[in-house]
């Protein structure tokens, strides 16, 4: 796709607009100063009681404008302008994608859900003035209140952190330590790491001290090392850019340790740490191009496509879309499932047991590994579960 | 001291490394999925376009109007015989000048608004122009507001459409504007009045009429309808005679199935007629001109947020998301999400893609999966964390099978 040209022909609309518009307003002046002309001439025919009287002089005006006439002046200024008008268009229906609705099977979404999803995504990002409205315009209040408040907390935290204010963070992460801690999360220690730091950099060396016994030390079994080094800063408070460790400082910091919040935040409310109607857009602006595609090739099937159980070309997603082990029998081509699993061989590649089955004659002899000089004994295959 | 990375195990640790691994993938291949992205946005740059072609051509319908007119009421004054004097020339000439002034007044404002939306093309361009690898999280943010605030619009959610839009500055780069003149019409419609839709279908006549739009026929059928469920029979018919009967060269059939309703009232049993008075028609209608409607700016008829869904779940779509280990981080492991994707097809996929079950990073020649005794497949990165720190034990997370590192066995995936 080509932006420049499209600019290129956007700019000749808009030139040929204003061209156009000039000439409309210099037709408009022309016949408006033909008539004044008229009047004047009436007047001074009036005055000077010369012979030609007004009727003449308004059959004049009548031919003149007859002649003049503005009616195809102003289609000649139009008539650019609509070729250009028309070219626009045809350019973007070649440049664009210009229906991407044809892959769409028509199948209803339920709206309720839809609107659900949306709330969520938007009390999930933090909009709840807009997720409020949405609710109020589209749906019960009631069917997600219970979304809604776990995220006003999350985001007041949040917003404390951004003002470095740790107090509702450390409150929040003290009693969901337990959770955190199946989570793997060593997220507590973390924001208290952050706090002793904040009370160093602020000169306060005997808090600091008091506060790492306080809430430093019940970690000391795991986080030895770091607590080590973080009693090491004692030495530089208040000046801490001077030792050794000064990346403690670093603004970065503040924001790794809000994600992690969010992350375990969401974790803990059952929730991805991605918005899933996110997640789920971005995967279908991906998919769509192939999609579509493929429809513009197989536009005579469109009947199947309403009714196909897998979608007909292979689309590739990101990694980042990948949630689940897909084993795709290089034989075969299939996807493994439960009936046709995966098999290693002993050489050490897969592949589905179908194949096997095939290329062993019903398992009654050896065969070669399409991929190495192996013999393969079919008896010596075992299923693998990824 | 680093900010030491999360332990393994959580998925969130996975996705993020799943995105640092996609980042590093061919710039080249990056650059044109995001090109193949940008070719989706047809709709983004067709409609402001088209509200600008119908500005233009509206104002210049204006022009054309007055002009005639003057021009006529010359050849009015010049042969008419009631003419009173050379006073009453100059007066009537006077009028048209000032009636020509009052259009030049016209054609400038006409011009500011063409201008505007000229503007706001243009600002889609720039918008188009600005999306690059670099920025491509912001740029992604921003286009699934701009199909929430869609979807908004479409769906008669007005107020959240404004507030959306207004929060993150997007206002350019959605179309209330137009949707608030469908807008006008639609809530007319609820209320069971036709004026506006008709004006409407007056206003763009000659591309409803290229389209072969019969949106017009229905709102009159509809109308003379309701003439004959007030038991208004002379009026009906009369009405029938002005706006229907044009159409009858075309839509015979519906013109005598509607007017047998007549002879049947609006009490009627009889389905066939029946049918035609129930409230529903009117839904029907907000439908008929909501495809109009949408036909004439270019946009498609569902809104592009089910479009993008219905792609997106199909593409997430695999057996093993309704799996009890499903991530949370797979959207189809929610309810919701779920429910949506029921009747849609699964995804397709040409090569093998594994992802191990403890990091959910995917397992490739970097870090190539491992097979365990038992048939259970983890990543070497994982399997090797596990077994430094138990010893070169591996306990197997799914069965809690026993065994000792040097008894796993490389699996080779093509």
């Amino acid at each position: 796709m080509d932006v420049n040209s499209i600019r290129d022909a956007f700019d000749r609309v808009v030139k040929k607009q204003k061209l156009s518009y000039s000439k409309t307003q210099e037709a408009i002046d022309q016949f408006s100063q033909e008539i004044s002309d008229s009047i004047e001439k009436i007047r001074s025919a009036h005055n000077s009681d010369s012979h030609s009287d007004y009727k003449t002089l308004l059959a004049d005006l009548k031919t003149k404008i007859k002649e003049m006439a503005p009616l195809t002046l102003l289609e000649g200024s139009q008539k650019e302008l609509n070729v250009a008008l028309s070219k626009y268009p045809k350019l973007l229906e070649k440049s664009f994608n210009p229906d991407i609705s044809k892959a769409y099977r028509n199948v209803d979404l339920d709206t309720a859900t839809i609107n659900y999803v949306i709330a969520s995504h938007f009390y999930r990002q933090g909009l709840f003035d807009v997720g409020d409205c949405f609710v109020t315009e589209a749906m019960e209040p009631e069917s997600i209140a219970s979304i809604r408040s776990p995220y006003v907390e999350m985001y007041q935290i949040l917003e404390a952190m951004k003002s470095r204010n740790l107090e509702p963070a450390l409150k929040w992460a003290t009693s969901n330590c337990s959770k955190l801690k199946a989570n793997g999360s060593d997220l507590e220690v973390k924001l208290h790491r952050m706090q002793f730091v904040e009370i160093l950099q602020r000169g306060n060396r005997d808090e600091a001290l008091k506060y790492a016994r306080s809430h430093l030390a019940p970690f000391a079994s795991d986080h030895l090392v770091e607590i080590q080094k973080l009693m090491g800063c004692l030495l530089w408070a208040g000046r801490l850019e001077q030792s050794p460790y000064p990346d403690l400082l670093s603004a970065a910091n503040w924001d790794k340790l809000a994600e992690e919040l969010t992350r375990q935040s969401c974790s803990i409310l059952g929730q991805s740490f991605e918005s899933p109607l996110g997640v789920t857009i971005a995967a279908g602006i991906q998919a769509l191009p192939p999609l579509l595609k493929f429809m513009n090739v197989m536009w005579g099937k469109k009947q199947e496509w309403q009714s196909m159980k897998q979608l007909p070309v292979p689309v590739e997603l990101d990694d980042a879309f990948q949630f689940h082990s897909i084993f795709v029998c290089p034989v075969s081509k299939e996807q493994a499932t439960d009936d046709n699993p995966p098999m290693l061989m002993p050489c050490g590649h897969v592949l589905c047991k179908q194949s096997i089955v095939k290329m062993s004659k019903n398992l009654s002899k050896s065969f070669k590994c399409p991929y190495c000089p192996t013999d393969i004994d079919s008896n010596l295959c075992k299923p693998l579960c990824f | 001291m680093d900010i030491d990375p999360l332990p393994n195990g959580t998925p969130a640790a996975a996705v993020a490394a799943a995105a640092a691994a996609a980042a590093t993938n061919a710039p080249s291949s990056k650059l044109s999925q995001l090109t193949e992205s940008l070719k989706l946005e047809h709709q983004f740059m067709r409609v402001p376009f088209e509200h600008y072609k119908k500005s233009i051509r509206a104002n210049h319908r204006v022009v054309e109007k007055e002009v005639s007119a003057v021009v006529s009421a010359i050849s009015d004054t010049a042969d008419t015989t009631d003419v009173s004097g050379e006073d009453d020339a100059v007066d009537r000439l006077n009028s048209l000048v000032s009636r020509l002034q009052g259009l030049k007044r016209k054609l400038e404002e006409g011009s500011r608004t063409e201008h505007l939306q000229a503007q706001r093309s243009r600002a889609r361009l720039d918008h188009l122009e600005s999306a690059d690898p670099e920025n491509l999280s912001e740029w992604s943010n921003t286009r699934l507001k701009r199909i929430l605030v869609d979807y908004m619009l479409r769906m008669s959610y007005y107020d959240t459409a404004a507030k959306l839009a207004e929060s993150t500055n997007i206002q350019d780069l959605v179309d209330i504007d137009v949707f608030l003149e469908a807008k006008k019409v639609i809530d007319a419609l609820q209320n069971k009045e036709v004026g506006p839709a008709l004006a409407w279908c007056t206003e763009n006549k000659s591309r409803l009429k290229k389209s072969k739009s019969i949106l017009e026929f229905q709102l009159r059928l509809q109308e003379f309808v309701e003439l004959v469920r007030a038991d208004n029979s002379m009026r009906a018919i009369a009405y029938a005679r002005k706006y229907l009967a044009p159409w009858g060269s075309t839509h015979m059939k519906e013109l005598q199935h509607v007017m047998a309703t007549l002879a049947f009232r609006s009490t009627t049993e009889c389905a066939t007629y029946k049918v035609l008075f129930e409230l529903k028609q009117w839904d029907f209608l907000v439908d008929q001109f909501r495809q109009e409607f949408c036909r004439l700016y270019g946009m498609t008829f569902e809104p592009l947020l089910n479009i993008y869904l219905q792609a997106g779940l199909s593409a997430l779509k695999t057996p093993f998301c309704t799996e009890d280990g499903c991530t949370k981080e797979d959207p189809l492991s929610q309810e919701s999400f779920r429910k949506l994707a029921m009747p849609l097809p699964f995804s397709k996929q040409h090569h093998s893609k594994l992802v191990c079950y403890i990091t959910k990073e995917l397992m490739d020649t970097e870090n190539p999966p491992l097979v365990l005794p038992n048939g259970y497949v983890y990543s070497t990165k994982a399997l090797e964390e596990m077994a430094k720190k138990n010893n070169g034990k591996i306990t197997c997370p799914r069965t809690n099978y026993g065994c000792d590192y040097s008894e796993l066995v490389k699996a080779y995936i093509s």
